[in-house]
């Protein structure tokens, strides 16, 4: 089990890159971020503090429309913080990069290019310093891992969606990034292809000996538990924080079947409910 | 699935003849109230068959067959529509893919865009000093601003998602337009590209007038002056009939590039 530090609460200080440890992976300091509209300022969420480890896989959950996605924005880069940083891979996070791996919330496949292209293209101008075999060897076994390599001629457009986030999965790993970003990856499946591709995620995750650093967000509590090391809870927006970090102390490799029974995921999962409680009754 | 499309052709096909029968009944009508001062199709019929039974002769600059004329008013607009399209694409790249140009550009392109070809007539004579320059840039300067405007709107319209796939995978510049921007606008452009052969074609028959020569336009103008009205509705009806063509291909052209249908 790793050992997991609540989150560091920083001194005032704008940098600080001395508080990194050897284990950090994603550092969030401080983080407000704050959109400009017509009707002025909205700040979406509000001093942000969360260390993520090396290796550490991560759920973030919350009322739609608390933050979830602003927040990891500002780690891939794609939304800068209006106070504080973000330090992924001990660097300050100015835009997107592809040490970090991103899993769209609806896939954001180019529906012009074939499975195929989609996953060769990011690889081609993220590994710029392969060969091409070696790009189309990356592609295709990052294809076969996700069970796609006979539909890799397909546009996205002739795909299930289930298979579309799975070519969006594939294209993240084969960047090989160290860190993995999923904004709800798997909101819009079935169970049975939802659980199939937690196991896959696992898979690809011990594969790589389970160095990669995983956040997700997820709206389902489960799932969480399922993956998670440790799930944040968010407050409802606007200036959201978190509201409550839940260490998930359950042995891996996981059972669902049997965890379900183990008196720590009944205890979490009554936990996150909880604390879930009056968000739940609003969205039903 | 086969039977049901050889259908649905049998049923336009229907439609259009059925259309064409509507035409050639008010036509009649037309003429027979008009009482034969605007001829019927029966006697225009008997003058397309003889102008089509020699549509290749060349008897001297200004007595040349219909086929001639057609295909010079065609050279003329695909001369014209290609220099237009060859501005209005990089341009419309361009305005497209920045706010600052768009704002810019844009109230350039409102007050060009209106302006009839026969105001632009004249200042072309200026600059080529030849009829046939100064009807080839009419086509084009009044052709251009569809596919501007469209391959403009295309590119500005490009989704926040497919922006992002660029940024997450640090696609280059490069990449980015070839991969992302134009795949995305080129539905876009060839809608605009339909737009001004139309367009094109519309003021061919104007320069043309204008210009004299050989040509379709310059054909409708001999004919009212030798007052053969039999000859300008044939004009009329070929007019319409190659642009109706011209529509089709690029409709075509259409489906083969968009890849929201695939
Ligand atoms: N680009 C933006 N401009 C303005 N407001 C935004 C923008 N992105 C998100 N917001 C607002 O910030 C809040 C949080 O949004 P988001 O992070 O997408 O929520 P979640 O992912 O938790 O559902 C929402 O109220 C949303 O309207
Ligand atoms: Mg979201």
């Amino acid at each position: 089990m790793k050992n997991i530090d609540k989150p560091i609460q920083f001194a005032d200080s704008a940098n600080d890159f001395h508080k990194l440890t050897r284990n950090t992976s994603i550092l969030i300091n401080d983080v407000t971020v704050s959109f400009k509209g017509k009707k002025g300022e909205f700040t979406a969420i509000k001093d942000i503090n969360l260390e993520i480890k090396k290796g550490e896989i991560v759920s973030l959950i919350g009322h739609s429309g608390c933050g979830k996605s602003t927040l990891m924005n500002t780690i891939s880069g794609m939304v800068s913080p209006s106070k504080g940083e973000v330090i992924a891979n001990e660097n300050l996070v100015k835009g997107p990069g592809p040490d970090r791996g991103i899993v769209f919330q609806n896939y954001s496949l180019l529906p012009w290019l074939s499975v195929y292209k989609n996953i060769f293209e990011a690889v081609d101008s993220v590994l710029k310093d392969k060969t091409k075999a070696e790009k189309h060897d990356i592609v295709e076994n990052n294809l076969s891992m996700v069970n796609l390599m006979p539909h890799k001629d397909k546009l996205p457009g002739q795909l299930s969606g289930g298979m579309k986030q799975r070519v969006a999965i594939a294209r993240a790993f084969a960047i090989n990034p160290s860190i993995l970003l999923l904004d709800e990856p798997f909101g819009a499946l079935d169970a049975l292809t939802k659980g199939s591709m937690h196991i896959e995620l696992l898979k690809l995750w011990n594969l790589d000996n389970r160095n990669k650093t995983i956040v997700m967000v997820t709206h389902d509590i489960e799932e969480a538990i399922f993956l998670s090391d440790r799930v944040v809870v968010m407050n409802n927006g606007p200036e959201a924080t978190i509201r409550e970090i839940v260490d998930i102390n359950l042995p891996r490799p996981r059972n669902k079947k049997e965890i379900a029974h183990d008196p720590e995921y009944i205890r979490v999962h009554d936990r996150l409910l909880s604390l879930l409680f009056e968000k739940l009754s609003i969205e039903d | 699935m086969k039977s049901l499309s050889i259908k649905n052709t049998a049923v336009s096909a229907l439609y259009f003849i059925a259309s064409m029968a509507i035409l050639t009944g008010l036509w009649t009508l037309i003429s027979i109230i008009t009482k034969n001062e605007i001829p019927g199709p029966l006697s225009t019929w008997t003058i397309f068959k003889e102008l089509a039974s020699e549509p290749f002769y060349d008897r001297g600059p200004n007595d040349k067959g219909i086929g001639n004329q057609l295909f010079s008013s065609l050279s003329r607009v695909f001369s014209g529509f290609g220099l237009g399209s060859i501005i209005a694409i990089p341009m419309g790249l361009l305005m497209g893919s920045s706010k600052i140009g768009m704002r810019l550009l844009n109230p350039i392109v409102q007050i060009l865009r209106p302006v009839s070809p026969l105001a632009w007539f004249p200042l072309g004579l200026l600059a080529f000093k030849a009829a046939e320059g100064a009807t080839v840039f009419i086509i084009a300067i009044t052709s251009l601003w569809p596919t501007l405007i469209n391959t403009a709107f295309g590119v500005a319209s490009i989704p926040q998602d497919h922006k992002n796939v660029g940024k997450a995978f640090g696609f280059s510049k490069w990449k980015y337009v070839v991969k992302i921007m134009l795949p995305y606008s080129i539905p876009h452009i060839i809608t605009g590209l339909r737009l001004s052969i139309g367009v094109a074609w519309m003021v061919i028959v104007a320069g043309e007038m204008l210009s004299g020569g050989v040509g379709i336009g310059f054909f409708v103008w001999d004919s009212w002056n030798g007052l053969s009205l039999e000859r300008i509705l044939v004009a009329i009806l070929i007019i319409g009939t190659v642009g109706l063509l011209l529509d089709k291909c690029f409709n075509a052209l259409q489906t083969v590039f968009s890849w929201e249908s695939k």
